[in-house]
């Protein structure tokens, strides 16, 4: 079956007693048990049954079971933010002393959460350029846990090979956490391509277009946990669910970060419609990045799916005609691409990606504001660039909307 | 013979595996099920071919723990 029919038709855990073609909102904190003997069980994870929803609720399950049935992944675990999913992911394959490998190229919050949140907690981050996987080897020791990446880095878009990623890990038995917040679930299947666990932001597509703030963390069930020295006893007794009983036993029950029923449902209905909106926002954006690349008013243009990126072939390997809905251009100076923003008048000036809407945002005097000249530099976020995410409008009046705030 | 299911002593015929013995208990959502024979993970693969001894131990487990 294809992604779309699967997305669709995805079974129910428990028949619904009304036969609802949706999982309804089981917007309820508590659920209440018949005897003192089956909320004993419940609580020692003898029985499948739903407690209290900061753990698990039957909204966010179908969710979780959906992405399952989707992706073919050994188990799934959604909680409120991407944010969260790889936060979560540390706090759970790593302790202090830890390390874990990955490139100066990720997002802002997530460099921050690692440099500012972890590292004094004493979780190290060693940098590589993963662009060379033979930057990675001299770097790993015995306390390294993991080599962390993006499918294609944001704002960078950098596009990783994932195949050369995975024969290092593969190689030193590290675990492969891939973020694919920019090329989610339908793009191409992290599994087959060594991925062991997958995070990713589901405010973007699976949201069905930023209705919601979630994010999903999804074990592919292809890594030893036996390997993680902070994980062997579970492992023995857990086998390949190490990660997902450690998460819901532990880390994601405790740290609370979960996701709303509310939320999960209307994530759960846009999963239904990922493919059709990531179809056209990919289309749309190879067009407007060819108008982009014909404009002499800017100066470069990035975007993996033009034949000029360096990164194509790769991208096109493994995403085919699909490489994302993101891409970033430069223009002469930060007073251009102020310029430029505040002259649109139908692309949106706001912070996120994958919307319906095309959205507009100078990276680095937002989400990298936080850091010094120098370190933006090295962490390829120049002045004089912007990032467009591309929606599904009519493309011509996306195109018409750039030519128009360039030409003044 | 007699093992010990989820803590509690149950007779059972000799000769049962742990996959006769989810029918068997009618094991609730037995693909969400995670099950471990003396504290040990049996992968889900071997159910089928892991025999039953006299006093094991299993337990059926599930992963939503917790509770405020």
């Amino acid at each position: 079956m294809g992604f779309t029919t699967r997305a669709i038709h995805a079974p129910f855990l428990r028949k619904d007693p009304h036969g609802s073609l949706h999982m309804p909102i089981y917007e309820s904190v508590s659920f209440e048990f018949e005897t003192a003997e089956e909320i004993e069980e419940a609580f020692l994870g003898k029985r499948p049954r739903h407690m209290y929803t900061r753990i698990s609720n039957p909204t966010v399950e179908h969710l979780e079971q959906k992405i399952k049935h989707i992706s073919g992944a050994l188990a799934v675990v959604a909680v409120s933010s991407g944010m969260a999913a790889i936060a979560d992911t540390f706090l759970t394959v790593a302790r202090q002393g830890d390390n874990v490998i990955t490139t100066r190229y990720v997002f802002g919050n997530t460099y921050s959460l690692l440099e500012k949140t972890l590292g004094p907690w004493g979780l190290e981050v060693r940098y590589a350029d993963l662009s060379r996987p033979d930057t990675i080897e001299p770097l790993i020791n015995d306390r390294t846990r993991a080599i962390f990446f993006e499918t294609i880095t944001n704002p960078q878009l950098e596009v990783a090979d994932i195949r050369a990623l995975s024969a290092v890990a593969r190689k030193h038995r590290l675990l492969l956490i891939a973020d694919t917040t920019v090329t989610p679930l339908y793009f191409f299947s992290s599994r087959d391509y060594g991925v062991d666990i997958e995070v990713l932001s589901s405010t973007k597509l699976v949201s069905g277009g930023a209705t919601t703030v979630g994010g999903i963390i999804i074990d592919n069930g292809t890594y030893d946990w036996g390997h993680n020295p902070k994980l062997q006893q579970e492992a023995r007794r857990y086998g390949p669910f190490t990660l997902v009983t450690k998460l819901k036993r532990e880390v994601f029950r405790n740290t609370g970060g979960c996701l709303s029923p509310h939320s999960a449902y209307l994530q759960s209905v846009g999963l239904e419609t990922l493919a059709l909106r990531a179809d056209k926002s990919c289309e749309n954006t190879t067009a407007i990045a060819e108008y982009l690349a014909r404009n002499p008013k800017v100066k470069c243009v990035n975007y993996p799916g033009l034949e000029a990126s360096p990164y194509h072939g790769v991208a096109k390997d493994i995403f085919g005609q699909r490489c994302g809905a993101l891409l970033t251009f430069e223009l002469s100076s930060k007073k251009e691409c102020f310029s430029f923003l505040n002259k649109l008048k139908l692309i949106r000036r706001a912070t996120n990606i994958n919307d319906n809407k095309t959205l507009a945002l100078h990276p680095s005097s937002t989400i990298f504001g936080e850091y010094p000249q120098e370190l933006k530099r090295q962490m390829g976020v120049p002045d004089t660039l912007i990032r467009l995410s591309i929606g599904i409008e009519d493309v011509e009046d996306v195109i018409a909307d750039i030519a128009q705030a360039l030409e003044h | 013979m007699t093992i010990k299911v989820n803590g509690a002593a149950q007779e059972i015929e000799t000769g049962l595996s742990v996959a006769d013995l989810l029918v068997r208990n009618k094991v609730e959502q037995p693909e969400m099920v995670s099950v471990h024979l003396n504290g040990e993970f049996v992968q889900r693969n071997r159910y089928g071919i892991t025999a039953l001894k006299e006093n094991d131990e299993i337990d059926f487990l599930y992963f939503m723990g917790g509770g405020a």
